[in-house]
């Protein structure tokens, strides 16, 4: 097999994403500095309003579902996978957990891994929601490190038009347990005038995001997908003066590119929208399609990391918070899905759709012929299924990429008379 | 041809003529599918409608195939195929329990395409402390109120006779998986699992007659044992009955099982609890784990258990391909029946159904390893 046909990294084009490698590196960094001082670390899996906590409760959290993409950047993947082989994972099971069990029992603690890896967890958060993949790697995880304190977690999954009140309470009730279990496990008291800090910061980092976004209704738009990078601080460090100060200066610099309307490529002629989870071992892939005047404006990922919260109550907010952001994006809502792919289309000026088929996260890939109908009968925008894989380049083939991707970007060039 | 003398035609009928029963039923009782065991069936049948569970089997796909991508489990995507044909114009919906991320997709794809009207998903909890019985508790009185305003009638003196009716069917479900284990009652396996699948296709007031009846034939037996290397299978949904033939053709003699179609559904029979809904809630809560729904340290135990009590030998995994659940729990539940000597024997089954050559291999070598 021919990897290096299938990987690349993206080339980005402003100048605040050269930053995003530094923040990377402290990230981590900061994580071991944790263990060193003593300062407990949590795993756990993110978008659930826990990084909130963590936050205000100075713990330190850590992702390793997050770790997944930065392994697939490094090039461990393939060795964490015949890890997992080997202990019987099939290669049919999503990349992320596959990647992450095979790390924890595979490289995790050798020397000369990328930013020394992930730190060891005092604390393990098992998801009781999200989606099934993300649950069995927490409790394998628990497995492996069976000197952690290990907490069972439970939300209801119910599609965000549903939500009721019953839910929230529930919810709620297992943010007041988390937090008892914090207490009892650290010694550390949750002080409610620091998570309402916390959770402003939150919320500014999110609607710097929205207004970030809202950038690229401009053409030609002054941001990219090839800048998806740019969410680790809304995955990593939410809740914090680090996200809002970066993303200020993001914000910045979109909206002095969009004002002098200055574009990703020279000649936009095709606005496109990507559905589903990049390949994060080839985010390359899009800026394939400038060579056809084509930018890829916007897609579905960044919509769950940027969830605007109630300040006024900050617990209920995060309860809120954890009851929508895996529904958003996943078949739990897939009205809710269909109407924000089609408003994107429509706010965003898309004239073509990537849906990719994505083998690794079906949650998120059912559905996706009836939002292709919708596009088509809706809006009128054609759009193209690409089978590939967010974390397993096994399961993508550059070839049948650019066969499909061509056509599609010749057709989509007829059509607005710019072939 | 058959290995017991005890007429078992009521239940494989069931099964054979399921459709035209259930449209013929249709006249006088609305009829509501459901795909997942941790559904509350019990529930449904209280508010005077049939449950009734969606069956896939082994057909060829090309409607669903436009609609799903090829790497959905085999049962979802046939179930779909089936709706899609119109095969289940007979429901006048689905009810679901939150279980796996397919099942709840699959939901909302049956909702915009499969042309049937009320669809409703159980958000269950995973734990079983006093908030989550709480909130279990509220999530089945959204369920009663929608099924209410699809024209049933709820009432808990009603809930009470469906779960007693649903308790003594699971009885006498476990009585013939016991009687099976003591090497009593020896069906062929594919006859075994018709007398189960029938209980998902027949009202259970019918069903329950014909077990009771079955049961106490099967009690009048003498121990007549049967040989073959004794195994357990564990998987989900195990619907083509072929695989089983090819098990005992081979030298395996199936004495007990981890399945949805099987134990699961029917383990415990029964809950405790101050009220009806405490009753069904207490019941589920505390049921067979399926892997979508528990922790594999949990799984671990109660599998190694079941195969202890049976003396299975070994233990083969039936996987519906791209079962994540299942495929998920494999690694730690394959290693802890190998350190306790127990051998294993994964098996993908797709929908086409051209893995028998390979089965057969796969089975001669596996029991022929067990045999030394």
């Amino acid at each position: 097999m021919d990897n290096t046909q299938k990987t690349g990294k993206s080339t980005k084009r402003l100048a605040t994403a050269r930053e995003l490698q530094q923040i990377v590196a402290e990230f981590y960094l900061e994580g071991h500095e944790a263990k060193r001082t003593g300062k407990p670390v949590g795993w756990m899996p993110p978008m659930n309003g826990l990084i909130e906590i963590f936050y205000a409760m100075d713990l330190q959290p850590s992702f390793p579902e997050n770790w997944s993409p930065v392994c697939a950047a490094f090039g461990l993947i393939h060795k964490n996978y015949m890890t997992a082989e080997s202990m019987g994972f099939s290669p049919d099971l999503c990349g992320y957990l596959r990647n992450c069990v095979g790390y924890i029992n595979g490289l995790m603690g050798e020397e000369g891994v990328p930013l020394n890896g992930l730190p060891e967890p005092d604390m393990i958060f098992i998801p009781g929601a999200g989606c099934v993949p993300a649950m069995k790697n927490f409790q394998y995880i628990a497995r492996r490190f069976p000197n952690a304190r290990v907490f069972k977690a439970d939300l209801p999954q119910v599609p965000i038009e549903n939500i009721q009140r019953y839910h929230i309470d529930y919810a709620l009730s297992e943010i007041h347990r988390i937090v008892d279990f914090l207490t009892e496990t650290t010694g550390r008291k949750l002080d409610m005038d620091r998570l309402a800090e916390v959770v402003r910061l939150s919320d500014q980092s999110c609607a710097l995001w929205d207004e970030i976004t809202s950038y690229r209704r401009c053409i030609p738009t002054p941001i990219s997908a090839a800048e998806v990078g740019l969410m680790f601080v809304l995955v990593t460090r939410q809740g914090t003066k680090q996200a809002v100060d970066y993303l200020t200066k993001v914000r910045d610099e979109v909206k002095q590119r969009a004002e002098q309307k200055t574009g990703i490529i020279a000649d936009e002629k095709v606005r496109l929208f990507w559905d589903n989870i990049p390949l994060w071992y080839n985010l390359g892939l899009f800026n394939y399609f400038e060579k056809y005047g084509g930018v890829v404006v916007a897609e579905t990922y960044s919509a769950a990391w940027s969830i605007r919260l109630d300040t006024s109550n900050p617990l209920e907010a995060l309860a809120m918070k954890s009851l929508q952001s895996y529904p958003m994006v996943s078949c739990v809502s897939m009205q809710r899905r269909k109407d924000m792919v089609l408003r994107a289309v429509r706010d965003y000026h898309i004239d073509g759709v990537i849906l990719h088929s994505n083998k690794s996260c079906l949650p998120i890939t059912l559905g996706q012929m009836d939002i292709k109908r919708a596009l088509e009968k809706e809006l009128g925008v054609p759009s193209v299924v690409i089978e590939a894989d967010h974390m397993d380049p096994a399961n993508f083939s550059m070839s049948q990429f650019e066969d499909r991707a061509g056509a599609f970007m010749e057709m989509l060039l007829q059509r607005k008379g710019r072939s | 041809m058959s290995r017991t003398a005890i007429d078992l035609s009521p239940f494989s009928d069931a099964i054979a003529n399921r459709s035209e029963r259930f449209i013929r039923r249709v006249k006088k009782q609305k009829v509501f599918g459901w795909f997942c065991t941790y559904t509350p069936i019990e529930l449904i049948h209280a508010t005077r409608f049939l449950p009734v569970r969606i069956y896939g089997g082994m057909t060829t796909v090309e409607k669903a195939g436009t609609l799903v991508p090829n790497f959905v489990c085999p049962y979802m995507r046939t179930s779909l195929e089936r709706a899609m044909r119109g095969e289940y114009k007979y429901l006048s919906g689905v009810i679901q329990g939150y279980t796996c991320d397919i099942s709840c997709g699959m939901m909302n794809i049956w909702a915009e395409n499969s042309g049937l009207k009320t669809f409703h998903t159980v958000p269950l909890p995973y734990n079983t402390n006093d908030s989550a019985r709480d909130f279990y508790r509220k999530t089945l009185n959204e369920l009663i109120d929608k099924l209410n305003a699809a024209g049933g009638k709820f009432e808990m003196a009603s809930l009470s006779r469906s779960l007693d009716l649903y308790a003594d069917i699971r009885n006498k479900l476990l009585r013939l998986h016991e009687l099976r284990r003591q090497n009593i009652f020896n069906p062929q396996a594919r006859d075994f699992y018709t007398i189960m699948e029938a209980g998902f296709c027949m009202p259970p007031e019918e069903y329950m007659e014909h077990l009771t009846k079955l049961v106490g034939e099967v009690e009048k037996l003498k121990s007549n044992p049967v040989s073959g290397i004794p195994v357990l299978v564990s998987g989900s949904i195990v619907e083509q009955m072929w695989i089983f033939d090819l098990l005992e053709a081979a030298g395996g003699r199936l004495v007990a099982d981890d399945l949805c179609n099987g134990r699961r559904f029917c383990d415990p029979a029964d809950g405790q609890g101050k009220d009806p809904l405490d009753r069904l809630i207490d019941r589920y809560m505390h049921r067979f784990p399926c892997p979508a729904r528990s922790i594999v340290d949990d799984r671990v135990p109660r599998v190694k258990q079941l195969v202890e009590e049976s003396g299975a030998r070994g233990v083969i995994f039936l996987f519906q391909k791209f079962c994540t659940p299942h495929l998920a729990d494999y690694p730690a539940l394959s290693a802890a029946l190998r350190d306790d000597g127990i051998a294993v024997l994964p098996i993908e089954m797709d929908e086409s159904g051209n893995i028998e050559g390979q089965l057969k291999t796969r089975f001669g070598a596996f029991f022929e390893m067990i045999n030394g």
